[in-house]
C-alpha cells in the first residue's frame, strides 16, 4: 500500500479508488512495518470507504488484522451529514474494556498472602468455558438498563467506582427491548465472568511513574493494583450477530456498498441505525455490569486473603469496542460525530466536560494491558488529540496463535512465567501458549508511540505478579 | 468417497491469521459444506475425537444468499452451543434452500474438555466466500475468538 511517513510516529494513504479520506496510521517504523506484514493497513483503507467519515480512516500504533475494521481503527462519521454506524466498528464483543484498581498495598504485603490470594481468586473469579458467573441471571434486566449502577444497587462494589467509569458505567440510550431472546439464553448466566482467549485479571505492581500525574491518579512505585480486561460475554457476541443479520438488506435499502461485508453499516439517523445504537447501548451496559462484579469479587479475594480493602479504589475504567456520539470540531465547526474505536481507547484531554471532576486537571485516564507475562500501561489523554480523542488500546498481536503454539507449550510458558515471579492460574494450560508475551507487540514502545504521536501521555507502568486467564 | 466427501477434499484446513481463526471448509455438496463448516468450527476449539453424541439440538437458520446462510446456520450452532453448555462433534443438514436451511447438531456436555483452541465468538462476514468447483463447494471463514 502507498503510506508515505508524514511525521515521526505517523504514516499517511493519499484516497484512491472508492476512499472519501485519507488513512492515517500512528506508528514507529518498527510497529508500521510489522502491521504492513499482513493485512491490516489494507483495512485503513476500506474504512475510508464509510459513507460520512470525516478526517480520516485513523489506525492506532497497536494496529493489527481484524475483520472489517483493523484492530486499532477509529473512524468518525458526521451524523448529520449520512454518517453511517457499523457494528463491524464497534466488534462482537461490545464495551470490551479494562478496569484498573488500585490496592494501597505494598508488593511485600501481597507477596506474604500471594498463594492464599491467587488461591482465592482462582476458586471466585469464573472463567473460560461455561463455568458459571458471579451474580445472578435475575439482575440483567436492569443492568441492560442501567449498566453497573444497576449491579451497585444490589450490593456489588461501592458508590465512589462509578465515578471513576467512563460514562460511569452507564451506556445512554440503552433500548434492553432491542436485545433478543436467544442473546439473553446465551448470556444471562455470564454476568461477572472473564471468558476466554486474551481476557485476564491480573495483580500488578507499579514498577516506573513518568511525570506528575501517577500521583493525581494515586498510583506509586511499588504499590500493587488488579487490572480486568473483559467485556460482554456471549450477550454482547449474539447482540452483534443479530444486528449484522439484517444489516444485509438494510445497506442494499439504503444504496450503500462498502469493500467487505464486515462493514456493513446504515445511516445513524435511520430506523436500522438507531436500533442498532439502541442494542449496542443495552449491551455495552452488560459489560460495565460485568467489569463492576468481577471487581467487587477482587476486593472480596483480596479481603478472605488477609488483605485489607479499605485502600482498593478505582483508579478508571474505559471501553475499546464501542461507537459513541460525540461533539468534536470538524474544519472549524463543531459537529456530531458517530466515532467508532475498534481496539481503541477513548482518550479525552484534560478540561474535557465529560470527565469527573477530579480527573479534569489530569486527562482521562487511558489503560493499555500488555500481554501476560510483560508490562502494562497507564497513560493519560492531552489536549489535541488528532484522533477524535483516542489512543492505544493493547500491545497489538504480531504472531498467529497458530505460531505461538507451535513455538512452545502451554507448561513451558507457565514455567517461564513462575520463573520470572508471575503466579499463573489458567482456565486451560494448553491455551497459555497463544497468549504468550511473544505473540505481542512491545507495549513499551506502543505507549511511548502513543507519547509521540500526541495521542496520549505514558503516566505509568504496571508489570504482573499473578495473572488468572480464562 | 468417504462419508461423501471426495478423498481429495478434506473436510476443513485452518489458514493463517494474526488475531482469529480462519479456515476454509469443503463438501461435496451444498449441505456437505455447511456441515463440514460446522465440524470445522468446533473442532478449532475441541479434539472432537474425544466428543461423542449424547445430546442433539435442532438448528435452524434463515439468510437471504447462501453467504449469509451459512454465517447464520454457523452463528446459530454456535448459539445452541454456548446456551445449552455443549461440544458438538457432528452435524446434519436436512434442508437446505432459498432463504432457510434446517438440521441438528450432535455432541457431549463442554463442561470437562479441555479447549485446544480459543472459543469461538462469533462468525464474522470478513473475507466470507462461498465458491463452487468441480468437486463440490469450498467456503471460506473467519472467526472472531
Amino acid at each position: 500500500m502507498g503510506f508515505r511517513r508524514v511525521a515521526d510516529a505517523e504514516w499517511e494513504l493519499e484516497p484512491s479508488g472508492g476512499m472519501l479520506v485519507p488513512g492515517r496510521v500512528y506508528a514507529s517504523p518498527a510497529l508500521f512495518e510489522r502491521a504492513s506484514a499482513d493485512r491490516a493497513v489494507d483495512q485503513v483503507a476500506n474504512v475510508a470507504h464509510l459513507p460520512g467519515i470525516v478526517g480520516a480512516s485513523i489506525a492506532m500504533p497497536d494496529i493489527h488484522w481484524g475483520y472489517g475494521f483493523p484492530i486499532g481503527g477509529v473512524a468518525a462519521t458526521d451524523v448529520d451529514e449520512g454518517g453511517v454506524v457499523s457494528p463491524g466498528g464497534v466488534g462482537f464483543d461490545i464495551c470490551c474494556g479494562v478496569r484498573l484498581l488500585r490496592t494501597g498495598l505494598s508488593l511485600p504485603e501481597v507477596r506474604s498472602r500471594e498463594d492464599l490470594l491467587m488461591g482465592e481468586l482462582d476458586a471466585r473469579i469464573p472463567r473460560g468455558l461455561g463455568t458459571g458467573s458471579i451474580a445472578s441471571a435475575s439482575l440483567v434486566g436492569d443492568v441492560l438498563e442501567r449498566g453497573a449502577a444497576a449491579v451497585l444497587d444490589a450490593g456489588f462494589g461501592v458508590a465512589a467506582d462509578l465515578d471513576r467509569c467512563e460514562e460511569r458505567g452507564t451506556s445512554p440510550g440503552a433500548e434492553p427491548d432491542r436485545i433478543t431472546r436467544r442473546a439473553l439464553e446465551r448470556g444471562s448466566g455470564q454476568l461477572g465472568s472473564l471468558g476466554a482467549g486474551n481476557h485476564f485479571l491480573e495483580v500488578q505492581v507499579v514498577d516506573r511513574v513518568e511525570g506528575q500525574a501517577a500521583a493525581g491518579l494515586g498510583l506509586a512505585v511499588g504499590e500493587v493494583c488488579v487490572m480486568i480486561h473483559c467485556g460482554s460475554r456471549g450477550l454482547g457476541h449474539q447482540t452483534c450477530t443479530d444486528q449484522l443479520q439484517g444489516m444485509g438488506g438494510a445497506m442494499r435499502a439504503h444504496g450503500i456498498s462498502v469493500p467487505d461485508r464486515q462493514l456493513a453499516c446504515v445511516p445513524v439517523r435511520s430506523a436500522e441505525g438507531e436500533r442498532y445504537l439502541g442494542a449496542m447501548a443495552a449491551a455495552a451496559n452488560f459489560a460495565w455490569a460485568n467489569r463492576h462484579v468481577l471487581a467487587h469479587e477482587a476486593r472480596q479475594a483480596f479481603a478472605a486473603a488477609g488483605l485489607p480493602t479499605d485502600g482498593m479504589g478505582l483508579v478508571f475504567d474505559v471501553a475499546h469496542n464501542l461507537a459513541k456520539v460525540e461533539r468534536h470540531p470538524v474544519q472549524g465547526r463543531d459537529r456530531t460525530l458517530c466515532v467508532h474505536r475498534k481496539g481503541a481507547t477513548r482518550a479525552f484531554g484534560p478540561g474535557h466536560p465529560a470527565l469527573p471532576p477530579d480527573l479534569r486537571a489530569i486527562g482521562q485516564p487511558v489503560l493499555v494491558p500488555g500481554s501476560m507475562g510483560t508490562a502494562s500501561w497507564v497513560l493519560r489523554g492531552v489536549e489535541g488529540n488528532p484522533a477524535w480523542g483516542s489512543a492505544a488500546h493493547g500491545a497489538g498481536r504480531v504472531m498467529s496463535r497458530k505460531k505461538a503454539k507451535a513455538q512452545q507449550h502451554g507448561a513451558v510458558v507457565k514455567r517461564g512465567l513462575e520463573d520470572e515471579g508471575i503466579a499463573v492460574r489458567p482456565g486451560s494450560v494448553r491455551l497459555l501458549s497463544e497468549e504468550a508475551p511473544y505473540a505481542y507487540k512491545d507495549v513499551d514502545e506502543v505507549a511511548r508511540v502513543c507519547g509521540v504521536a500526541g495521542l496520549a501521555e505514558p503516566v505509568a507502568r504496571l508489570r504482573p505478579v499473578g495473572v488468572v486467564k480464562g | 468417497m468417504v462419508g461423501g466427501v471426495a478423498l481429495s477434499l478434506p473436510r476443513y484446513e485452518v489458514l493463517p491469521h494474526t488475531a482469529d481463526t480462519a479456515i476454509i471448509a469443503y463438501g461435496a455438496t451444498l449441505f456437505e459444506l455447511f456441515e463440514n463448516a460446522a465440524f470445522g468450527m468446533f473442532d478449532t476449539m475441541f479434539d472432537l475425537d474425544e466428543v461423542s453424541t449424547t445430546r442433539s439440538r435442532p438448528i435452524v437458520a434463515a439468510g437471504d444468499t447462501v453467504e449469509e446462510l451459512l454465517v447464520a446456520w454457523l452463528s446459530e450452532v454456535l448459539a445452541e452451543a454456548e446456551t445449552h453448555g455443549l461440544a458438538f462433534s457432528y452435524f446434519t443438514v436436512d434442508r437446505l434452500e432459498e432463504g432457510g436451511v434446517q438440521g441438528s447438531a450432535q455432541g457431549d456436555p463442554a463442561a470437562g474438555l479441555e479447549l485446544r483452541g480459543p472459543p469461538v465468538k462469533a462468525v464474522t462476514y470478513h473475507d466470507l466466500a462461498v465458491v463452487e468447483i468441480p468437486d463440490g463447494w469450498w467456503a471460506r471463514l473467519v472467526f472472531d475468538v
